[in-house]
């Protein structure tokens, strides 16, 4: 990368990286969530299954070996968030397929962009789209009579891991957007991710499901994630439970920004 | 094609041109075997039909199972419960389909082609219906095997599966009477997701899950409101237990109630496009 | 036996739009009527209110001699009508949509099949009759779309811009089937376009649409003649060229909208004898002219004339629906 001096351009290459990552990632996060279209698959329709869950199966809270929750809805939280996190992230990440699409990617590519900022940068704006969309769910839900048993700490918990799943998928979207260039590829990625997390203890305990449904519940690793977070939401703040969470998502996360890397190294190479 | 046979089938279009309007079920028919040529030629529109309803007998039976032990609730084999209901949705999208090929048909102006046609209006609204009381015996046809090599009963034995195969064609009527009422006035696909957001919220604030007397709150009230509840209650019957008519009249005049109230929307909207 | 088309005094609204603003016409049996006008003048609105896909805000029409409100269907029954869009499904073969076409026109399958065959072997199109439409270029679809409207053998056929966007090619194989069809069939043929040179070559009679109201009818030969004088259009340097345009005007003949930016255009009434005076005129003021060219009354002056703008090029804010 040549060092041009410019007028106003701070001299230290790292100090221009970041600037440039964090306006990139600026642009990935006002982008997004301008789109009204993401607001329902990100927010409304997670809720509104909560909704409906809630009260047609809030007597299930009854069965022997339910977890002890107050209500259905504290839950639901945990997966509710996750759906959210999940749809939320395939649809608006979808907007690296777009700049490719657009020819915005070759633009930045030709630019004096770091090009590791682009990526790092459409991550980091799926980050704190992720945190905010837990701090929401776990708002919406509190008001509704699910509390938090954890604590500020398990808050923090959650909201943390929310973003890294946030990554994770982000990382999927960018990935696969960067292989196929194509906007609508990427999307067409909500049945498998919806798939993923109906076969999950999302919506019901797996211990109270049977048979082969169990066995692949139990095997995914979502189940993992969501059932650790779970535990700081019903029972209270506990060390193993917070870190299952923490590590599945970073092992999910350090997955696709793998992948992620990979396809934009070559990208940027198919490029050249 | 010698200037001879020309001339000949010329004269034959002449007579018919003075004889007057072609019939409507001739045409109706026409349409609805085009809808068939649609839906082999997008693959992609069997899958809201078929693939979902299969996905959601496996993955309802199969996450929710511990429901059928609770009390009040009317039988323990949850695939019973699931199974009606999972046919009554593709029948639902199969009505969706045809108001979106509507849609595409009015975005890409091929809907003037058939404006122009010297044939009675109705016949334009009913070969798309008729198609989609068609299309409705897929997840019918597909979705009862699945359920009952995953171990569902119809104790209902064949009446059972034809008041199932009604409710089906019902509930195909009603959601296309919905969409073609939204196609007729947003004139183009993007009414797709509206018709999709009304049929979703139907069929799920009704009876879908759990039955009436487990229910919560404010959803209680609105699934008894909703005339779903009774033609799914209707379809569910053999699949419970016997047939009876205190079970089944209610879901026909939800019917007959719902395809006045959407018919009358969907003509009025027909009306307003085509003068 | 009542003329293929007739109006009177037809009008459309849309809201507080006015697009069609008292139409009166009549169309002789056997013609090729022609009706020309720049976009968003009024034409495709008054073709759909006489193919019944629109209804008429005011007024009356009659086509083959039913009324387009109250008798829609015997209307449909004796038209064939060609859109601007094809309208076309691109799904289906060319075949498929044909057969279709013909039972929707009250043909057996049987029927349907040999007039299919028959109509795309008339339109070129039997090699490509089984691929789907969508695959088609756009000459193609036109055909298909011509073939579409000629199934149940029309009186009166609707051709609504059946050449924008061709290439010269198809626009000419066009012009000759719409001459054949009139010339052996007899059909009577409406035609709108907002090409000159179509509108010359194909109508016997036009009318001129400029803003929902027609400016001029008749035949085109008769039109230009009308407006006697040729046309001279000069390029003139800047300096000179007010001051040319002034002497021009009061010593030649009146100004004419200028064919293209930039230019001086005026009616020369003395005709091409004149044009060794002009030359001196503009020497002595000391004018360069880069370029002088002598034009025959065209479709374009007589539109000219009749709405003070020129129909190609011309700069409609199109704030009507065509």
């Amino acid at each position: 990368m040549t060092s041009t001096t410019t007028a106003t351009a701070t001299s230290h290459p790292a100090t221009n990286a970041l600037a440039q990552t964090l306006a990139l990632a600026r642009r990935s996060v006002l982008g997004t969530a301008r789109q009204p279209v993401i607001w329902f698959p990100a927010v409304v329709f997670p809720l509104l299954i909560a909704a409906i869950n809630s009260a047609a199966l809030g007597r299930s809270t009854a069965l022997p070996g339910f977890p002890p929750v107050e209500s259905f809805g504290q839950f639901l939280l945990v997966g509710t968030l996750t759906q959210g996190v999940l749809f939320g992230g395939i649809i608006g990440g979808s907007d690296l397929a777009l700049d490719i699409e657009s020819g915005f990617f070759e633009r930045l590519v030709a630019s004096p962009v770091a090009r590791w900022a682009i990526l790092v940068g459409r991550l980091a704006g799926s980050a704190v789209l992720g945190a905010f969309q837990a701090v929401v769910f776990i708002g919406v839900f509190a008001a509704f009579g699910a509390p938090i048993e954890g604590g500020p700490a398990a808050v923090a918990v959650i909201i943390l891991t929310a973003a890294v799943l946030a990554v994770a998928v982000g990382g999927f979207a960018a990935g696969l957007g960067l292989r196929t260039g194509s906007q609508e590829a990427v999307q067409n990625m909500f049945p498998l991710l919806f798939v993923l997390v109906f076969v999950s203890s999302a919506f019901f305990p797996t211990a109270l499901m049977k048979g082969w449904y169990r066995r692949a519940a139990e095997a995914n690793p979502i189940s993992w994630m969501i059932d650790g977070l779970r535990e700081l939401v019903i029972t209270g703040f506990d060390r193993s439970a917070a870190l299952t969470a923490l590590a599945v998502a970073s092992g999910l996360a350090a997955l696709t920004l793998t992948l992620a890397t990979t396809q934009f190294r070559r990208r940027l190479r198919a490029a050249a | 094609m010698t200037e001879l046979t020309a001339a000949a089938s010329r004269t034959a279009v002449d007579a018919h041109r003075r004889l007057g309007a072609p019939a409507v079920l001739p045409v109706a028919r026409q349409l609805a075997l085009r809808g068939v040529l649609s839906m082999i030629r997008i693959p992609a529109a069997i899958v809201p039909v078929v693939v979902m309803p299969v996905f959601f007998t496996l993955a309802f039976s199969g996450a929710f199972s511990a429901i059928a032990e609770l009390p009040l609730f009317p039988t323990d084999n949850i695939l019973d419960w699931m199974v009606p209901f999972a046919v009554l949705q593709g029948a639902a999208f199969a009505g969706f389909g045809v108001a979106y090929g509507t849609g595409r048909d009015l975005e890409n102006g091929f809907y003037d082609r058939l404006l122009l046609a010297p044939t009675p209006r109705l016949g334009l609204v009913l070969g798309p219906l008729i198609y989609s009381a068609a299309r409705s015996m897929l997840p019918l046809l597909i979705v009862v095997p699945v359920g009952y090599l995953g171990g569902a009963r119809i104790s209902g034995g064949p009446v059972g599966f034809a008041v199932l195969a009604l409710a089906a064609v019902c509930t195909a009527l009603l959601a296309g009477l919905w969409g073609l009422g939204v196609v007729y006035r947003v004139r183009s696909q993007r009414a797709g997701a509206l018709v999709q957001a009304g049929i979703f919220v139907t069929l799920f604030l009704s009876v879908g899950q759990v039955p009436l007397e487990l229910m919560t709150g404010w959803l209680r009230w609105v699934a008894e409101r909703n005339p779903f509840t009774y033609v799914l209650t209707m379809a569910r019957q053999g699949f419970l237990g016997e047939v009876t008519w205190a079970d089944t009249w209610p879901g026909l005049v939800s019917f007959l109630l719902g395809a006045a109230g959407l018919g009358w929307f969907a003509w009025r909207g027909f009306r307003r496009l085509v003068p | 036996m009542s003329a293929p088309v007739e109006t009177e005094g037809l009008v459309r609204r849309f809201g507080e739009l006015v697009a069609v603003d008292g139409v009166d016409l009549v169309v002789e049996e056997g013609e090729v009527f022609g009706f020309l006008g720049p976009n968003g003048a009024g034409k495709s609105t008054t073709v759909r209110m006489l193919t019944t896909l629109l209804t008429p805000s005011a007024g009356r029409a009659r086509v083959a001699g039913y009324d387009v409100v109250a008798e829609a269907p015997s209307v449909r029954r004796s038209i064939g009508v060609a859109l601007q869009d094809a309208a076309i499904d691109p799904l289906m073969t060319g075949n498929e949509l044909l057969r279709l076409q013909a039972v929707l026109h009250g043909l057996s399958t049987a029927e349907a099949r040999a007039r299919g065959a028959e109509l795309l072997e008339r339109v070129g199109l039997t090699a490509a009759a089984d691929r789907r439409v969508g695959t088609y270029s756009g000459g193609m679809r036109r055909r298909l779309d011509l073939a579409l409207s000629l199934v149940h053998e029309p009186t009166v056929l609707f051709l609504d811009e059946p050449t924008t966007g061709l290439d010269p090619m198809s626009r000419m194989n066009l012009w000759e089937e719409v001459r054949r069809l009139n010339r052996e069939h007899g059909t009577t043929v409406f035609l709108t376009t907002q090409y000159l040179e179509e509108a010359d070559q194909l109508a016997g009679r036009i009318a001129i649409i400029d803003q929902g109201r027609i400016v001029r009818d008749g035949e085109p030969a008769k039109l230009k003649e009308q407006v006697g004088a040729p046309t001279l259009t000069l390029q003139i340097d800047p300096d000179h060229r007010e001051r040319a345009r002034a002497e021009l005007c009061a010593r030649f003949g009146s100004e004419r909208p200028a064919l293209r930016p930039g230019e001086v255009a005026i009616g020369l009434e003395g005709g091409a004898a004149q044009v060794t005076e002009v030359i001196r005129l503009l020497d002595d003021l000391g004018a360069t002219v880069e370029h002088i060219e002598l034009l025959q009354p065209s479709l374009d002056d007589v539109f000219a004339e009749a709405t003070g703008r020129r129909l190609e090029g011309a700069d409609t804010d199109g704030a009507q629906p065509g």
